[in-house]
């Protein structure tokens, strides 16, 4: 009866909050709704005012523009889900294992070894390009989509959120299969790898996003156009369509539906993720 | 055995963490040591002539007015993160409450942190067009005759840039702060409140101060992740108009790639470090001193 009567007189106030905080995230998401809106414009109401949020007439052409032609969007999508996929495969399982290491074996030189990631965590990516730039010239890499897959393949970030992750599995679920004479390999893949799923999606989830918005180590290592990943294909369109906005608009949905669909999907672990490795890390 | 045992040990270790060390060795410490020597050379690229010039490099970034000005740009650039973090307490107190749709709600704040990439910059590009674009358009029609220029002109061209940033780190310092709160005890709240504490003292005097932990970490990691950002700016101006947006991790990039002053870049980027190292050593020191938990 009290919470009954407690629940009503809250209503209001609840509706209230509600309705004050939804029109809030609408300006937040205002710039993705416009970019659609745009997109699907003609050029003469791109920049009506007052703004029509749904256009009269929508026209699909500027995302067949986008799509279709010599730079299509297609090559830069394939480039770049293939060095975010292998990226984000490679850097899961590599940085699995590095943490498995970190968190479960005794060995000596361990911390210093961690004092060591640690320390890289701080050198910004300024302080990389140059030599890496250089090193990968050296190589013959440059301009390659090993310039990015390579480096792709290893983040720090991984091994440090699956160390704390490891670290809170119980001991005593591990020992048990140590008496019976297991061994680190088979723990690793049998026990440890299993109970991590979930951490581990979080980090394949942050990964790609981080690899497919990755515009800088793109803009650095690669030159030809046939290369180009998402971001720089977008940027190579909006240089040669200056006044063209309904088509860069279209362009932008490309790189960002993308993410968007990422984001439904995984943002439960993302979200988790992240609190995790701030909060607890 | 023992002796065996731990060989073992370590052989396992070595192998367990062998792959993502040789990534780290090539991909980080390597180019490191290497960046570290350019430091002291006056190598360009592509020019054979390479010489050693001790501290010239070092001398010459104390002289560059340009080193100043991207100093002072990063300075106003490093202003979104407090702002975006005040906003991000704010809703996720609010986010908290008793409310309908919180997980929409939630999912609607966090959308630009994880969805932005250089795309995104490029629409606020066009909200931002000084003559036709839609925020300009509704300055004027609430009665604004001169909106500012936004980013076309250099002395607002900096904090146009801050409000993109705000908007983007917005949601993931209000996911944070939603798990911060979590853990503050309602018992707590419920005691002031029966002690008939207002609302507003309960968030100054208790919640503030519990979450402050939280805060000082959100204000470290969001320095340090501002500073070394270059990709929206590189985007949308180039560092321009003028040099008015050339932060100094741009000014890096250009210098390596677009003048490509490999040695003077390579100090310009170690300036950078020593900035993050400090930030970083507020942060060791910081943790005992200023967080009240």
């Amino acid at each position: 009866m009290e919470i009954k009567t407690r629940l009503s007189s809250d209503v209001p106030k609840r509706l209230g909050l509600t309705l004050l905080m939804l029109l809030l995230a609408v300006v937040m998401v205002i710039p993705f709704l416009w970019m659609i809106s745009t997109s699907l414009k003609t050029p003469a109401q791109v920049f009506e005012y007052p703004i029509k949020w749904i256009p009269a007439n929508p026209t699909w052409e500027h995302h067949v523009k986008v799509w279709t032609g010599p730079k299509s969007f297609g090559v830069y999508y394939w480039n770049s889900l293939k060095i975010s996929i292998i990226g984000m495969v490679g850097a899961t399982f590599l940085s699995a294992f590095a943490a498995y290491g970190f968190a479960r074996i005794q060995f000596k030189g361990r911390n210093a070894l961690f004092m060591l990631y640690l320390s890289m965590m701080m050198v910004p990516p300024q302080v990389l390009f140059v030599p890496k730039f250089l090193m990968f010239e050296w190589a013959g890499i440059y301009n390659t989509h090993l310039a990015l897959i390579l480096p792709g393949l290893f983040t720090i970030f991984g091994v440090f959120m699956l160390r704390q992750f490891f670290l809170s599995i119980p001991n005593e679920i591990t020992e048990s299969a140590f008496i019976d004479g297991a061994g680190h390999f088979r723990i690793f893949f049998r026990l440890i790898l299993p109970l991590a799923k979930p951490a581990l999606a979080t980090l394949a989830i942050i990964d790609f996003s981080w690899q497919w918005n990755d515009y800088e180590n793109a803009l650095v290592f690669l030159i030809d156009e046939k290369l180009y990943t998402v971001p720089l294909g977008l940027q190579n369109f909006i240089l040669e369509n200056t006044v063209d906005y309904n088509g860069m608009m279209a362009a932008a949905s490309a790189g960002i539906l993308p993410m968007i669909a990422v984001f439904a999907i995984g943002q439960r672990y993302i979200i988790q993720g992240l609190t995790n490795s701030a909060v607890k890390g | 055995m023992t002796n065996n045992w731990m060989k073992r040990q370590r052989l396992l270790g070595y192998i367990f963490i062998g792959p993502s060390m040789l990534g780290v060795l090539l991909f980080f410490l390597i180019p490191a040591l290497y960046s570290f020597g350019l430091m002291f050379t006056n190598y360009k690229f592509m020019n054979p002539n390479v010489e050693f010039v001790g501290l010239d490099n070092i001398i010459r970034l104390f002289k560059d007015p340009m080193f100043y000005l991207s100093l002072k740009n990063t300075a106003v650039f490093l202003l979104a993160v407090p702002v975006s973090i005040a906003f991000g307490f704010v809703v996720a107190v609010v986010l908290n409450q008793k409310i309908y749709l919180k997980k929409l709600l939630r999912g609607l704040y966090f959308m630009p942190y994880i969805t932005s990439g250089v795309a995104v910059a490029f629409v606020w590009m066009l909200l931002f067009h000084p003559t036709q674009g839609p925020i300009n358009g509704l300055l004027r029609s609430i009665g604004f005759d001169n909106p500012p220029g936004w980013l076309s002109t250099t002395t607002s061209s900096m904090f146009a840039i801050d409000i993109i940033w705000v908007w983007f780190l917005l949601g993931y310092n209000m996911i944070i702060y939603l798990a911060a709160l979590q853990e503050v005890s309602p018992e707590l709240l419920e005691a002031a409140k029966i002690d008939g504490a207002k609302r507003g003292q309960i968030l100054r005097k208790i919640i503030w101060p519990l979450v402050s932990p939280t805060t000082f970490l959100l204000l470290i990691t969001g320095l340090i992740m501002t500073i070394k950002t270059f990709g929206i700016i590189q985007a949308i101006t180039h560092g321009g108009p003028g040099n008015s947006t050339t932060i100094l991790s741009l000014y890096v990039y250009q210098n390596a790639f677009r003048y490509y002053d490999m040695g003077y870049a390579s100090t310009l980027s170690w300036a950078l470090f020593i900035v993050i190292l400090l930030i970083t050593l507020v942060q060791w020191i910081g943790q005992k001193r200023w967080v009240h938990y």
